[in-house]
């Protein structure tokens, strides 16, 4: 009885897991969450990622008002990254953004980034998590 | 019925260097109790203990023995052993806190006689020719009338030939991390990412998991593989006797490769087939990201391409090569490959994934 109980412990395990194999270059895909300077002000944020082989490309908030990120970078000494674009603000002026944030969980699909992140002089934290 | 622990240096064996990511190389265990249970399954047998520990509380251990093909072509039988009957096992401990050992000798108490030890090589078989079709083609499956597969790959993973011999074990763990940059040409984040999977012990592999083992590593499996060769359909069907007993389809009928950006991305791509003399030549394109393409956690990405060479010096050996050609993983393409042994008069047994107690248990 035990042995079935650790079993289907084992094979829940199993289906947990089944989904979460970490894929390819560790930034590639699509990573959703937010950013805010509090944890009651949050802004959603939406990157799509790629790698090409040389370079993370990239855009934020896909779509009418997406924005082409100027540089996003891996550090894989410590699997930090460091993420720029220039958007504008809700009154269309211009603003660079920048935010710095470390992988975790790199074995998992679902793997984190998080990290702080600043958008033109609001400063505060960001949490995405790949799709 | 007692159960009594020793710690010993390993020294490595054949069955051992299988299953290093699962078992404690650095431990052993002794076993004594009544079987509960035989699970005869393909790849790995294992058989069920209750041990009393020394608080008096019984524990049920699963005790692996090894591939039931083997084992019977060992003389030991699913009726070797019945239910009730007292054994003392010696074995290796799996890591961490589960009740699973690996099985390196078994005996049988009421009688004293020892009714299982670990397999050692076997010896090469006689070399005989490789069949042919009548036209004179080299086949990749049995002699007409005969059956048989193609068994375990005599390499451990998959390097870079061009590196010299790596050593590490059947799962593909180094046996000295700092040879990771021998192994593949690799770019920086995918050593990183390597080296990585190989500090956490394979963890995140998806094998245990039941996804598929796409690209080399379909070659790798301890449950073998079949080629199918459909010649009137132009195609060649790989049947894997692991991965779930996924099948894949390399086309012969002289169709082009598809363009890489329009081919739906899949675990065992898009795979187009030619002889050149008595090698197959396949060229596959279109592969996933969702699987490692070798033992050892090599990583790829969907610009993977991989141009592979069967050839059959002889009835029983099939030569693999493999060049791995993705430019967003490695600075340049790269070769390696093994050679395979024939399993004769067998057939590939079943096997699912997810009923093996080794995925479920351990990992």
């Amino acid at each position: 009885m035990r042995w079935r109980a650790i079993h289907l412990g084992g094979l829940c395990a199993w289906l947990a897991f089944a989904a979460l194999a970490q894929q390819g270059h560790p930034l590639t895909g699509t990573w959703s969450g937010d950013w805010g300077p509090t944890v009651t002000q949050r802004n959603a944020v939406t990157l799509v990622l790629n790698w090409d082989g040389k370079n993370i490309t990239g855009l934020m908030n896909p779509g009418p008002d997406s924005v082409p990120l100027a540089g996003v970078y891996l550090d894989v000494a410590n699997w930090t990254v460091r993420i720029e674009a220039d958007g504008k603000d809700a009154a269309g002026k211009p603003v660079h953004i920048s935010a710095e944030g470390k992988l975790d969980d790199l074995g998992s699909y679902h793997r984190t980034l998080k990290g702080t992140w600043q958008h033109g002089t609001v400063k505060g934290d960001f949490k995405l998590t790949r799709d | 019925m007692r159960l009594s622990a020793t710690t010993l240096l390993l020294i490595a064996s054949p069955l051992m260097a299988q299953h290093a990511a699962t078992y404690d190389g650095q431990r052993r265990i002794t076993l004594k109790g009544a079987v509960t249970r035989i699970d005869w399954v393909n790849p790995e047998a294992f058989v069920f203990l209750n041990v009393r520990d020394a608080a008096g509380t019984v524990i049920n251990w699963a005790v692996e023995v090894g591939n039931p093909l083997e084992l019977e072509r060992d003389g030991w039988k699913r009726t070797s052993v019945h239910t009730g009957d007292a054994l003392t096992v010696e074995g290796i401990p799996a890591r961490g806190a589960g009740a699973q050992a690996l099985a390196t000798s078994i005996v049988l108490d009421r009688t004293g006689q020892k009714i299982f030890a670990a397999r050692a090589h076997a010896a090469a078989p006689a070399r005989q020719p490789a069949p042919r079709w009548p036209d004179g083609q080299v086949r990749l499956g049995p002699p007409p009338g005969k059956k048989g597969y193609w068994g375990t790959a005599a390499a451990d993973s998959l390097y870079d030939n061009s590196g010299g011999a790596i050593a590490m074990d059947r799962e593909g763990l180094l046996r000295n991390i700092a040879d990771a940059g021998r192994v593949a040409p690799f770019q920086p984040w995918a050593k990183a990412l390597y080296e990585y999977r190989q500090r956490t012990l394979l963890k995140d592999d998806p094998l245990p998991r039941c996804l598929p083992p796409g690209g080399p590593r379909q070659f790798q499996t301890p449950n073998g593989f079949q080629f199918i060769e459909q010649r009137d359909l132009g195609r060649i069907l790989v049947l894997l006797g692991g991965g779930d007993r996924n099948w894949r389809i390399i086309y012969t009928d002289g169709r082009p490769q598809g363009q890489a950006d329009e081919v739906v991305r899949s675990y065992y791509g898009n795979s187009i087939g030619h002889w050149a003399k008595d090698t197959l030549v396949v060229d596959s394109i279109g592969f996933n990201e969702r699987f490692w393409m070798s033992n050892g956690g090599l990583p790829h990405t969907e610009a993977l391409h991989l141009i592979e060479r069967f050839s059959r010096p002889d009835l029983n050996t099939l030569k693999y090569e493999v060049t791995v050609d993705d430019p967003r993983a490695y600075t340049r393409p790269w070769t390696g490959g093994w050679t395979i042994p024939w399993v004769p008069d067998q057939e590939i047994q079943e096997y699912f994934c997810e009923e093996n107690a080794e995925s479920t248990f351990s990992r």
